[in-house]
């Protein structure tokens, strides 16, 4: 086997954790039962990878098998990659889409290889006619750098399309073109919404977030949640304030709802705009040019942070529209210029 | 004490005839005053009058019923020992009235009223089994507008929307309810097909998430041999749940005799005429004879 394909497997086996190492084996299905077997699993790690490099050699194990496994590597470790949304669209009245998993393939390699011949293409499929692919660019003269791919996910017959970030930026109008062209569609834009977590950006495009329907079945009438914070309290404690405080948690409730939000870890605001004073004469107002700053928020999870600022007192309620539009308008990247 | 003979009895009388005026004044308001008095306690003694022979008239009254209540108790029978009060009377009506609303969700096409507007439920069911539940919560605006809905995305809803909601929610909903029962019924062929009839497949079910594109490889047993065919269904009316276009053909290697042909022809048109899991029943059942008056 080539060395180089060896290393790779090897960089890549040397990736996983112990602890996950059996259910990506058993998920890659390329390393027989028998095989799996003969390996102990408790040795030291370098010793385990060796062990399983030599049954891959013995398998023979091509570069697809490895690429086979690197997917299956960043499916279970997703969040290492910052994900983009890409957004297609078709002609008004185009016929019924038949989407051909089978066809989608062969066309997005073809249109790929047909501008650069040397571009590795794998593809794994994935719960709810979902497929991820894999692609390793290579140039004219150089063969594919494995160890900078790029995925993309995407969900059949529908617009939308994730993307892990890619280094070699000359390559994404090509890919653009490829998932254009394949999925049937006939234009692609790059949607201002990029995070971590690719299954709250997958809820929010998809507009999965917030499950809670009223009907007759379900006991919880909205109306009926009285101050949460009357029921553990001690009666000799009274509460100030307490008909403003209602009124927060019932504009954060309309907000926000009661659904747990979508996790993204920023927003981020580039502003152009002209400086707004009460002060008459003050130099920054006088500026013919807009000033241009940027603001960002950061958060373990933004959307539930700013679901709390207003009940801890630390902002007025009803926020900003420009930070409680981020899910429905699907951004959390946002350019404000004067109108 | 500078009286003088005159002045004693000139200050003496003026005063003492002050006095005496004070004193006539002094008792004349004193009688006015008990007159206005006298009134007022009379007046009062009227109204206490008044008042009790009310409460008299109305603890005879209370008095009254309550010994008509004791009578008619003891009319009824000991055994009905059940009393059912009013207000137990009117739980069980609304409990009723309750159950009935959240049954309407077997209609396949119930609603709720929310505070903004309604929210309606689309219950998709196929041949007589209840599938997935979708929601679609509208705001009550001019125009109307939808807040959110579980409708999957590959579902045409801004097309449908665009079209019908303005105008004709009437037909909105309906539009929707075919194109989800019907999505619902494509789903469940190709979910009952390779769950309960994996043993005929010879490879994975290729579908999309529409199910409006199937395609598999299949075994049927002709005359003792396992005959390898190949299935292409398409749908190209999502409003229906058979499909548009089928293509059986024949995988095997060797000739294609014509009594397989006839099999082919045959399986072509099964496709198109019963749900995908009936014509793999009846695969099941007929085994190597297929009985033409399957076909409708």
């Amino acid at each position: 086997m080539d060395e180089t394909l060896v290393e790779f497997i090897k960089r890549t086996i040397m990736k996983i954790p112990i602890t996950e190492m059996m259910p990506i084996l058993k998920a890659w299905d390329f390393l027989s039962e028998k095989q799996l077997q003969t390996v102990n699993f408790r040795q030291r790690k370098e010793s385990l990878v060796q062990d399983l490099v030599l049954l891959c050699e013995e398998r023979r194990a091509s570069i697809h098998d490895a690429a086979l496994l690197d997917i299956i590597y960043t499916q279970f470790h997703r969040h290492q990659k910052v994900w983009d949304v890409f957004q297609m669209s078709k002609e008004p009245g185009e016929d019924i889409d038949l989407f051909d998993m089978e066809q989608f393939k062969s066309s997005f390699v073809k249109i790929l290889q047909r501008a650069l011949k040397n571009v590795t293409v794998s593809f794994r499929d994935a719960e709810e006619n979902a497929v991820w692919i894999r692609i390793a660019w290579g140039t004219q003269y150089r063969k594919p750098n494995q160890y900078k791919p790029v995925y993309v996910v995407y969900y059949s017959q529908t617009p939308y399309a994730f993307t892990s970030f890619c280094p070699l930026k000359s390559n994404m109008p090509l890919l653009g073109q490829a998932l254009t062209v394949a999925s049937n569609h006939h234009k692609i834009v790059k949607m201002d919404l990029r995070s971590r977590y690719l299954d709250s950006l997958k809820a929010i495009v998809f507009k999965q977030y917030n499950r809670t329907f009223e009907t007759h079945n379900s006991t919880v009438p909205l109306q009926d949640r009285t101050l949460e914070l009357d029921i553990h309290m001690d009666s000799r404690i009274i509460h100030e304030n307490r008909i403003e405080k209602e009124r927060v948690q019932r504009v954060t409730q309309e907000t926000f709802g009661d659904y747990p939000q979508p996790r993204l870890e920023f927003a981020q605001y580039k502003l152009e705009t002209k400086f707004k004073s009460e002060l008459n004469g003050d130099i920054l107002a006088e500026r013919k040019e807009p000033l241009r700053c940027l603001i960002k928020f950061s958060s373990p999870h933004l959307l539930e942070a700013l679901k709390a600022l207003a009940p801890a007192g630390i902002a007025d309620a009803p926020l900003s529209p420009l930070l409680t539009c981020i899910p429905n308008k699907g951004m959390n990247y946002f350019k404000i210029r004067d109108k | 004490m500078e009286w003088a003979n005159d002045g004693k009895s000139k200050g003496g009388v003026l005063a003492h005839l002050e006095r005496l005026e004070i004193q006539v004044n002094r008792s004349r308001k004193n009688s006015e005053d008990l007159q206005r008095a006298q009134a007022v306690e009379g007046a009062l003694r009227t109204k206490i009058h008044k008042l009790r022979c009310l409460r008299d008239e109305l603890r005879a009254e209370a008095k009254q019923r309550q010994a008509r209540i004791k009578a008619s108790a003891a009319n009824v029978e000991p055994d009905q020992t059940l009393e059912i009060s009013e207000q137990e009377v009117a739980e069980r009506r609304r409990e009723n009235v309750k159950a009935i609303l959240r049954a309407y969700r077997f209609t396949g096409l119930s609603g709720k009223l929310t505070s903004r507007g309604f929210c309606v439920c689309i219950s998709t069911a196929f041949e007589g089994n209840l599938l997935d539940s979708y929601f679609v919560d509208l705001v009550i605006q001019k125009p109307l507008r939808i807040h959110h809905h579980s409708i999957p995305v590959f579902i045409p809803l801004e097309e449908i929307s665009a079209k019908y909601l303005q105008t004709n929610i009437q037909h909105f909903l309906f539009c929707l309810c075919e194109y989800l029962n019907a999505y619902a019924g494509r789903k469940y062929q190709a979910d009952r097909l390779q769950s309960d009839f994996a043993a005929f497949l010879a490879g994975p079910l290729r579908r999309n998430s529409l199910c409006n594109l199937l395609s598999f490889t299949y075994k049927v047993e002709l005359q003792g041999q396992s005959v390898p065919f190949c299935a292409r269904l398409r749908y190209k009316d999502l409003t229906t749940t058979l499909p548009t276009d089928v293509t059986v053909t024949y995988q095997g290697t060797d000739a294609l005799s014509p009594s397989w042909e006839e099999q082919r022809a045959s399986h072509e048109n099964l496709f198109f005429s019963k749900p995908l899991h009936q014509v793999f029943t009846s695969f099941a059942r007929k085994g190597e004879k297929l009985d033409m008056s399957l076909v409708s």
